[in-house]
């Protein structure tokens, strides 16, 4: 079946061009061969009587010299081909309406859909609940077919990742099929036929192949992406066309007569990829252990954790229980600290089920890096460690973006093109270690390249020219690398499609700070930059300290505390129309009076009667007057909701053990606010 | 992930006809007796020790631990514009579920206290009285007529996402004549 019958007439001839022309732009292929078949296009056109297709043709022609004259610029020519290739598909549909030649078998030169399976028609017994289920699990399948799909351009012959992909497909296919989503389930239903012929030998697994199964999951994604859209009640919007990534996909299922070619040519690119390491093991480990795991809605798991935490509250009460501590028998005592042991065990385990293991997300990159390094031309691999680790899932989710860019970086400015590697006498493919392990209560998650490093003139350079670094002052090295986090620093020479824009690391930066994370640069010229980012553990808890001015009390994060200490009353002056400072070890803090800030009564007037937290902001100390230091807390942290989202200094509330509801402070905030109070 | 959307109750429905009718938890606030639609009401607590949270209105006394949710608390009667008054054994929190934006959330009011629940037909309920210059009271249903007196129908949600109530002191005026 696999055989291409011979084209017979013009409009099989012109078909089978068209074809080619639609998988080239697909695969972003040979652009002077899809000129020249374009040209062949409107050519033969012309001379069969098809006004329309020559001049369809000739007018795409047109457009893609005006493309090629302006480079740089404006979308890629593939853009322009393969909306062109629609319209000439259209019109060759239309003179063939006269003719109407019969299709001759082989399914590569079926004739293009006859409807259109784009604008779906909405069954009327669409299930939400079924709809929901069905994006909730082929967005499974599909980050499932990802990973066996790298797994598989890695090694080819991987039966295991092979079987993966193509059950993947089958059961979205088959979903889709049940919910009427034509286009969806004719998609995966082209993969599955070549990914079958793939299994049964009769096809071999190329880089192209992978490519063409990808680029049908990417689709698969974007009208995921549309059923989920619909949900929330909108109407749903009709998919992309199809017609040309269905083509694409059976001229892939069908090429095999350029078999030889293509796995020669396979051979030869076969270190062009990147490699995941482990990702075939990982991503078999990974299907296992979902097998063994439940999902849970989130708002089930945090109520859960809420309730948790009364019970622990309630645990406290009774334990400090003034009639209760009365009684002195020994059971009541024993069955006491058992029932304390054992809510503290459920806490843990209750605050432990929002964990989940980083390996995802790391799996998530193995696509992207593999995508870049085809754009930029650089053969890079991808080392992945640690993937086991935990951590909350929010972080998870929020750490996506920052290492998204990380990796682009790394990849357009760090690693090198393969012969400038091997010219330093590096291996010409580039490595990046993704890496993340637990180290003292927080998540360490290393992201390196062997590439060329930072510039340090070129940044220096850029950091005077900007003025970020005053004339005279030679930086130290943590001081210049950080000056990439700076919102617009870039000493990218050109802007590329992949990054050098500027915007980016000050993003990742923010976002890092957001999470209460920190981020380290390291940097050897010609060995590589290290990122190393430090985030905690889970945005949920953090360890407080309890403060108290006047009848309300407060909860600082300990980890933006410097110090606490009673200030003796002649280390304290007023400056006028500057404040009240106070001199700590040599160096004069700003103090700010939290009372006053907030608008309630305190108890200590001078700050020698109170304490002082010291807390640093962006290398500049102050300090905070409180009454007094009540005592530490771990504390559950909890949106105080819309209503508060105005107020300034506040970061969000916490149960305190005695059930009453304390304000997290804001420090920072509480500081930047300073000048307009 | 997203979980469906919380069925709105077919009371806070604004059709016309009767979509007043009903039942309603009456509460008072000063000399006057108000009422709410019971769906909309959770549940009724004690006051219990309020956190003051900064910059906020007046009205707005804090926020309070409703089984581990940390839930804002609004007092009606400063609310409403009448005088403070030292919380007693009888004032109670009723914590209503309000449309916010596009979601639900959850607060608390702080009312002088409970009195009964209320069945209200359409019969039971008038229109709000013209308060003449075209005044709209937006927050008012209406007003229901009981053995025991008038009552005041309030739009809950209205209520609180409403920053000026001072038309309340018109209304009252207008329901004492």
């Amino acid at each position: 079946m696999a055989k291409r019958s011979k084209p017979d007439s013009v409009e099989e001839k012109l078909r089978a061009h068209l074809e080619t022309l639609a998988m080239q732009a697909v695969l972003a292929g040979d652009l002077d061969q899809s000129l020249h078949v374009l040209k062949l296009v409107e050519s033969e056109a012309a001379r069969a009587g098809h006004p329309r297709l020559a001049q369809e043709a000739s007018s795409l022609l047109a457009q893609l010299s005006q493309a090629a004259a302006s480079p740089g610029g404006s979308p890629s020519p593939w853009e322009f081909i393969s909306e062109g290739v629609l319209r000439l598909q259209h019109a060759l549909e239309e003179a063939n309406q006269g003719s109407a030649v019969a299709p001759v078998g082989g399914p590569s030169s079926a004739p293009p859909e006859p409807q259109p399976s784009a604008g779906e028609s909405q069954p009327l017994a669409r299930d939400p609940e079924l709809v929901r289920d069905f994006v909730v699990e082929s967005r499974e399948h599909l980050a499932n077919i990802e990973s066996s799909l790298l797994a598989l351009e890695q090694d080819p012959a991987n039966a295991e990742s092979l079987h993966a992909a193509f059950r993947g497909f089958h059961t979205i296919k088959g979903l889709a099929g049940f919910l009427e989503f034509a286009a969806i389930q004719e998609v995966a239903h082209e993969v599955e036929t070549l990914l079958d012929l793939a299994r049964n030998q009769q096809l071999s697994v190329t880089p192209e192949r992978i490519d063409a199964v990808l680029k049908a999951a990417d689709y698969l994604k974007a009208a995921i992406n549309q059923v989920d859209a619909s949900l929330d009640g909108r109407p749903l919007e009709s998919f992309a066309d199809n017609r040309n990534l269905l083509w694409m996909l059976r001229m892939a299922a069908a090429a095999s007569g350029e078999e030889s070619q293509a796995s020669a040519e396979a051979a030869q690119s076969g270190r062009a990829g990147p490699q995941v390491s482990g990702s075939s093991a990982s991503a078999a480990l990974a299907g296992s252990a979902e097998n063994r795991a439940i999902k849970v809605d989130t708002e089930k798991l945090d109520h859960l954790v809420d309730m948790v935490g009364e019970m622990v509250i309630a645990q406290s009460m009774l334990r400090h229980d003034p009639d209760l501590a009365l009684n002195r028998s020994p059971r009541l005592q024993r069955t006491l600290s058992l029932l304390s042991g054992i809510t503290s065990d459920v806490q843990k385990t209750a605050m432990g089920l929002r964990m989940v293991t980083i390996g995802t997300l790391f799996r998530r990159m193995g696509r992207l890096v593999r995508d870049l390094a085809r754009k930029t031309g650089k053969q890079v691999e991808l080392v992945t460690a640690g993937e086991e680790t935990e951590l909350d899932r929010q972080i998870v989710e929020e750490l996506a973006d920052p290492i998204m860019h990380m990796l682009r970086n790394s990849i357009d400015h760090g690693i090198e093109s393969p012969e400038e590697r091997a010219a330093a006498g590096k291996d010409p493919c580039g490595r990046i270690t993704l890496a993340a392990h637990h180290q003292s209560g927080q998540i360490v998650i290393q992201i390196s390249d062997d590439g060329r490093g930072l510039n340090r003139e070129k940044i220096l350079q850029r950091g005077r020219e900007r003025g970020l670094v005053p004339p005279g002052v030679t930086p130290s090295e943590a001081e210049l690398y950080n000056l990439i986090f700076e919102p617009g620093f870039s000493t990218a020479e050109r802007v590329t499609e992949v990054s050098g824009r500027g915007v980016g690391m000050d993003v990742v930066k923010k976002n890092i700070v957001r999470m209460r994370g920190k981020v380290e640069v390291a940097s050897q010229t010609g060995q590589g930059t290290t990122f190393t980012l430090k985030l905690p553990l889970t945005l949920a808890i953090i360890d407080g300290l309890v403060v108290g001015v006047g009848a309300q009390r407060y909860i600082i994060p300990i980890y933006s505390v410097v110090e606490m200490l009673c200030p003796s009353r002649d280390s304290v002056t007023t400056a006028p129309e500057q404040g009240e400072m106070v001199l700590v070890r040599g160096s004069l803090l700003p103090v700010i009076r939290l009372n006053e800030r907030f608008g309630v009564e305190a108890r200590a007037r001078h700050p020698s009667e109170g304490l002082l937290v010291v807390a640093e902001q962006e290398g500049k100390r102050f300090s905070v007057l409180v009454d007094e230091f009540i005592g530490k807390q771990e504390v559950v942290i909890k949106s105080l909701g819309p209503m508060f989202s105005h107020v300034r200094g506040i970061a969000g509330g916490a149960i305190l053990g005695d059930g009453r509801v304390g304000l997290i402070l804001d420090l920072e905030a509480i500081f930047a606010w300073k000048g307009e109070a | 992930m997203q979980t469906g959307t919380v069925e709105l109750n077919p009371a806070a429905q604004t059709e016309k006809s009767d979509h007043r009718a009903g039942k309603y938890l009456a509460f008072q606030l000063g000399q006057e007796e108000f009422a709410i639609q019971v769906l909309k009401v959770r549940e009724i607590m004690g006051v219990q020790e309020i956190t003051a949270v900064p910059q906020t209105p007046h009205y707005v006394k804090g926020v309070i631990n409703l089984r581990g949710k940390v839930i804002p608390v609004v007092d009606l009667r400063l609310k409403f514009g009448l005088p403070e008054a030292a919380y007693t054994q009888r004032t109670c929190i009723i914590v209503v579920q309000v449309t916010h934006g596009s979601g639900n959330m959850l607060m608390g009011i702080v009312v002088d206290g409970v009195s009964e629940v209320l069945t209200l037909t359409a019969a039971d309920i008038e229109d709000t009285p013209d308060f003449g210059h075209g005044i709209t009271v937006p927050y008012l249903l209406g007003m229901a007529k009981t053995k025991e007196g008038v009552k005041i129908l309030l739009d809950i949600d209205q209520v609180l996402s409403t920053q000026e109530v001072h038309k309340l002191e018109a209304v009252l005026q207008k329901a004492e004549s």
